[in-house]
């Protein structure tokens, strides 16, 4: 790859602005909505991707699966109803942001980390590919398990304030992630006798029921989603808002750049994705703050963190699916079913035979990032005034609407009526402060962990003590136990240690 | 003051009740079909035990009561909340018929009325989302949700 190949691949990705700006005002709809993936629309247009040349597919998908990334965050900020999975951690400040008035800066901090991460990682994967595609050879089931230990450890660091009933939370989702048929005989557990439930607990109407119809049976109980500090804020949106917000992200540009890294790493491996990046990226940044009691109150980082993760991750999933022909999530499957009808192999022999295409997606992804920052800043002014709306009008169009958002995924009744028993669950875990994040979080890992931990068992024969038998694994049991044990000793040493004058 | 931990176990007791269903219905399967759900449900029923037992030592200490204001308070919003529910159910089960247009502006118009919305706004929002929703589900994504008299009078 020389300079003048990559510069060649940069014009003609400006080139086809016509295909990336509406495919990002497309993303960026899709992304808002809960229920409505980018596979989902990927799938829906694939006679449209099909029959154009690939360059302008690929811009078009790749397009609109960053901002749909990017996206997921506006509500999870303005109403805290997640768009997406790996919106979910966006919440945990970015809602608090908005309860403060500051909404139109946690909008600007979600478009910057979104797409300053999203744009290093890209140029970073430009330039480490044939590296970064070797990542994913190294982990096996056995360091997958601790993998995905690693992130249910989350699940009690993120509600430290009731470890014990973020765990109940925690692993009760966990279990309810287990619904379904099981990966080697396909016999039912757990299901109801529902047919709806062999294939699992679907996300999209837990995340719907999880996050928007609790939320909106609580909001209930206020007149607005903001105080009356933060109604007069809201009602005086100005640009120096947004140019606040612009302040704020350079500010943290080193916290936009590591986290964005963390997604980056965890997009890689097949399977991970973004909400687990997102969590991970959350986790690690309040880990390492130096006011880790500030997260869920409201502060920038806690934006920053999973917004920067959930769109380095965008470049990560494509490395396994272009190096190694597995993909790294279902957008990427459904990216490499159009590659492939164009007649393009994956793997290695892709960069040396079709590399226009190969590092044309990653050159593609950068020039969708340059264009969405122009596209989508100057619009947090206006998405801000959502929360001037009365919750008596709210709640009913959030319930409503997003119970209908519930059918798009499956296209099944069942499912809007689960995302309203997932609602009332929802409801009542959050007014008994049980963190209903926990409860997603362990659905979300549920299907995932148990297919790793069977495979090592299986190759063991049943013997646990498989799980310590890596270097690699033992190394991320040793982080694993790290970030368990360091907040506990951070709390205890901040408390021995005499205030300052 | 007492606490009211009461509903402090709806969530455990539900974890209970699954759980257990759980391992009732894994009970004749193949190891490997249920080693994921014993760990993760023997972990979650030992993790509900110190839970219960932590409720119970406050309770019989004197600080804390059984009972459930937590999720009923506050109480004026109850009737909206239920019957924000209610109106979501009505909306669901009646969906095959009405169709998504219909059914959706009927249950906008009921579950604002049920807020307390009176006035234009009352008719303009339902007729608005309605709208959006024939749109965007129907006429653009052309999903399969269920299609009333309104879908079949544009079709």
């Amino acid at each position: 790859m020389t300079w003048e190949f990559l510069l060649e691949q940069f014009a003609v990705q400006f080139g086809l602005w016509w295909v990336i700006i509406p495919a990002i005002f497309l993303g960026i709809i899709v992304g808002i909505l809960p229920g409505f993936s980018p596979q989902n629309t990927l799938i829906m247009l694939l006679p449209l991707t099909l029959a154009v040349p690939v360059e302008q597919a690929m811009a078009f998908m790749i397009a609109l699966y960053c901002a749909n990334h990017l996206a997921g965050g506006i509500p999870a900020i303005l109403v805290k109803i997640p768009g997406s999975g790996g919106a979910a951690a966006t919440t945990l400040d970015g809602y608090p942001m908005t309860q403060k008035g500051q909404a139109q800066q946690a909008l600007v901090l979600c478009f910057t980390a979104s797409v300053f991460g999203g744009l290093i990682t890209t140029l970073a994967t430009l330039a480490l590919l044939p590296w970064l595609s070797q990542i994913g050879l190294y982990l096996r089931s056995v360091e997958m398990v601790v993998v995905m230990l690693f992130g249910l450890t989350l699940i009690a660091v993120i509600a430290a304030k009731d470890t014990l009933k973020a765990l109940i939370a925690g692993f009760f989702g966990l279990l309810v992630g287990v619904i379904g048929t099981d990966h080697i005989y396909n016999t039912p557990r757990a299901t109801f006798g529902f047919l709806e439930l062999y294939d699992g607990v679907p996300l999209v109407p837990a995340l719907i029921g999880l996050f928007a119809i609790s939320e909106a049976l609580v909001m209930l109980e206020e007149k607005m989603i903001v105080d009356e500090a933060g109604r007069e804020r809201a009602l005086r949106v100005r640009w120096a808002d947004t140019i606040d917000g612009l302040r704020l992200s350079v500010q943290k540009w080193w916290h936009i750049v590591w986290t964005a890294f963390v997604g980056l790493f965890i997009g890689i491996v097949p399977g991970a994705g973004a909400s687990i990046a997102a969590f991970v990226a959350y986790q690690q940044s309040r880990l390492w703050s130096k006011h880790p009691e500030q997260y869920g109150t409201g502060i920038p980082e806690g934006v920053i963190a999973p917004e920067s993760a959930n769109n380095g991750v965008t470049s990560g999933t494509l490395v396994p699916t272009l190096a190694l022909g597995v993909p790294g999530g279902s957008t990427a499957a459904v990216m490499m079913i159009v590659l492939q009808y164009h007649g393009m192999v994956m793997g290695p022999r892709l960069f040396a035979s079709n590399p226009n295409v190969a590092y044309g997606v990653f050159v593609s992804m950068a020039v969708a990032y340059v264009f969405m920052i122009f596209t989508i800043l100057p619009l947090a002014r206006y998405m801000s005034r959502v929360v001037l709306f009365e919750t008596t009008y709210l709640a009913p169009i959030i319930v409503l609407v997003t119970i209908v958002a519930a059918f798009g995924e499956r296209q099944y009744l069942f499912d809007m009526a689960l995302a309203l028993v997932f609602g009332v669950i929802g409801y009542v875990a959050h007014k008994t402060s049980y963190h209903v994040t926990a409860i997603l979080i362990g659905i979300l890992l549920g299907p995932l962990f148990e297919q790793y931990l069977v495979r090592a068992l299986r190759i063991s024969q049943g013997d646990l003590t498989i799980l310590f038998s890596s270097t690699l694994g033992n190394i991320l049991w040793g982080f694993l136990v790290l970030s368990l044990v360091l907040p506990v000793l951070k709390t205890r040493f901040s408390r021995s240690s005499p205030p300052q004058p | 003051m007492k606490k009211p931990l009461g509903a402090d176990l709806i969530i455990p007791a539900l974890a209970l009740g699954f759980a257990a269903y759980f391992f009732v219905s894994i009970a004749d399967l193949a190891w490997e079909a249920k080693a994921n759900g014993v760990i993760i449900g023997t972990i979650l029923v030992f993790l509900i035990l110190i839970q219960v037992a932590r409720i119970a030592a406050q309770w019989a200490r004197g600080k804390a009561s059984l009972s459930l204001e937590t999720v009923i308070e506050p109480r004026e919003a109850i009737v909206k909340r239920v019957g924000l529910v209610a109106v979501t159910i009505a909306f669901i089960a009646t969906l095959h018929w009405l169709g998504l247009t219909l059914g959706l502006l009927l249950a906008m118009l009921a579950a604002l009325w049920l807020m307390g919305a009176r006035g234009k706004v009352l008719f303009v929002i339902p007729i608005v989302v309605a709208a959006a929703a024939y749109l965007l589900f129907v006429a653009l994504l052309n999903t399969d949700i269920p299609h009333g008299p309104i879908e079949r009078l544009f079709s």
